[in-house]
């Protein structure tokens, strides 16, 4: 299916086929970034690179990530300057494929892609993967001056301020999380949150209404239909999204940003693991 | 090391010898190996457990029968979105612990799981490296209650 050029930046979103034709393109790296941490060594697309969310992207000691002189060595022994575009895609309906892009972009690397339907559609189409790791010359990436905190990344005080103030909070996670019903997404183990439920005021737009049966993303028209037409938000509004670590927020974050043209969206990180955790905070449950 | 059944102190020695780069390569390997582990058709078990829990991403069968020396053997079948690291802890299992007895198997500490995907997946991964285990011993635990009427 070609993709939707009715998208507010349609460049930032490349079909499977588009990677096809780009995979030796040398102003391109193609990085994979996956839940399943040994998934990448099973097999990857030819010439693409491993960046893992937790190993690569997180201080190891404080929760926080990277530091500047961190990333920009991460990514010069990659070979990848601020010139390069950099294609990500995983697994899980590219959760960590957005969540590395959205980090990407908290240094201020501007040149960044999604491919739709990521791995699974990759492997459900029967495109090859290799186990070659790839060979790239290590390239000099300048530290970034900034780490963009206070344009794409919301805190517990940030999210704390947009529930008073009744701006737009958006709970990505699943009905029975945002409810309080449980406190682990379904199908995953209980991470030593201590409180169910959802921070006051939010809306619950689960993340995956945003993609389709195969994981690629819901047409134009259809994200339209339901971030603006159903919850009413507007692109110039002030939004967090958060969910339980900031991965599937990730993904909703690159829907209103990219796909919808939203300008002012923040990734809430410390989402429901500090929130639900945190002494005081309030809490709303259904 | 004198805890463990001999063919598991073998893939345990196996593991400590290795880099972090062969051991991930070592694990894709047994990973890839996984489906010889499970059922055949026809085959037929003294106790089977198929459930999917919330610290395992799809469902895992367990699969046992008791040789007429006491002998434990384990299949195991994982549901497709079964991870790779425990897909490559469900051959390593089915090799290490064939033919334990059940007295032995209650007796194994899960001290040997960081020997084998070393510190850095267990860190990544802590509340599902051990999860395999726990359900082949639960396995061969309920079936030994089951029978020992």
């Amino acid at each position: 299916m070609p993709l939707d050029f009715n998208y507010a930046h349609p460049e930032a979103l490349v079909s499977t086929q588009w990677v096809v034709e780009h995979l030796d393109d040398p102003s391109l790296c193609i990085v994979e970034s996956n839940e399943d941490i040994l998934l990448y060594d099973t097999g990857h697309l030819k010439g693409a690179l491993h960046i893992d969310w937790r190993r690569d992207l997180q201080d190891p000691l404080v929760r926080d990530y990277i530091q500047p002189k961190d990333f920009a060595a991460l990514c010069s022994s990659h070979g990848i300057t601020p010139e390069t575009t950099v294609v990500f895609y995983g697994d899980k309906s590219n959760w960590w494929a957005c969540y590395a892009l959205w980090v990407f972009r908290l240094f201020g690397h501007t040149k960044v892609k999604i491919m739709n339907g990521g791995r699974d559609k990759w492997i459900l189409e029967g495109r090859t993967l290799v186990r070659d790791l790839p060979q790239r010359e290590p390239a000099h990436y300048p530290v970034p001056l900034v780490r963009l905190d206070d344009e794409i990344r919301a805190f517990y005080e940030d999210a704390w301020s947009q529930s008073q103030k009744k701006q737009p909070l958006v709970d990505v996670r699943s009905p029975g999380e945002f409810s309080g019903e449980i406190t682990h997404m379904p199908e995953y183990p209980q991470e030593g949150v201590l409180r169910g439920g959802h921070i006051p005021g939010a809306h619950s737009v689960p993340w995956k209404r945003a993609v389709n049966p195969d994981g690629t993303f819901k047409s134009a028209q259809e994200l339209h239909h339901i971030y603006q037409q159903s919850l009413g938000l507007k692109p110039n509004d002030p939004l967090i999204a958060y969910c339980r670590i900031g991965e599937r927020s990730s993904h909703t974050w690159f829907v209103l940003t990219y796909l919808l043209g939203f300008l002012h969206v923040r990734n809430y990180d410390g989402s429901w693991t500090e929130w639900g955790n945190r002494v005081r905070a309030p809490i709303e449950r259904l | 090391m004198s805890d463990y059944p001999q063919k598991l102190s073998s893939i345990i020695f196996l593991f400590e010898g290795l880099s972090d780069g062969e051991r991930r390569e070592t694990l894709i390997a047994y990973a890839d190996q996984a489906k010889t582990h499970e059922p055949k058709e026809g085959e037929v078990f003294d106790f089977e457990d198929v459930r999917k829990d919330e610290e395992c991403t799809d469902s895992v069968g367990i699969y046992l029968t008791r040789d007429k020396h006491q002998r434990l053997h384990f299949k195991v079948k994982l549901g497709p979105h079964v991870q790779t690291l425990t897909r490559a802890m469900t051959s390593i299992l089915c090799k290490g612990l064939d033919g334990i007895t059940n007295e032995d198997l209650e007796k194994i500490p899960q001290d040997f799981v960081p020997k084998i995907v070393g510190a850095e997946l267990i860190r990544a991964r802590s509340q599902t490296v051990y999860y395999l285990l726990t359900r082949i011993k639960t396995a061969a635990r309920v079936w030994g209650r089951r029978n020992s009427h």
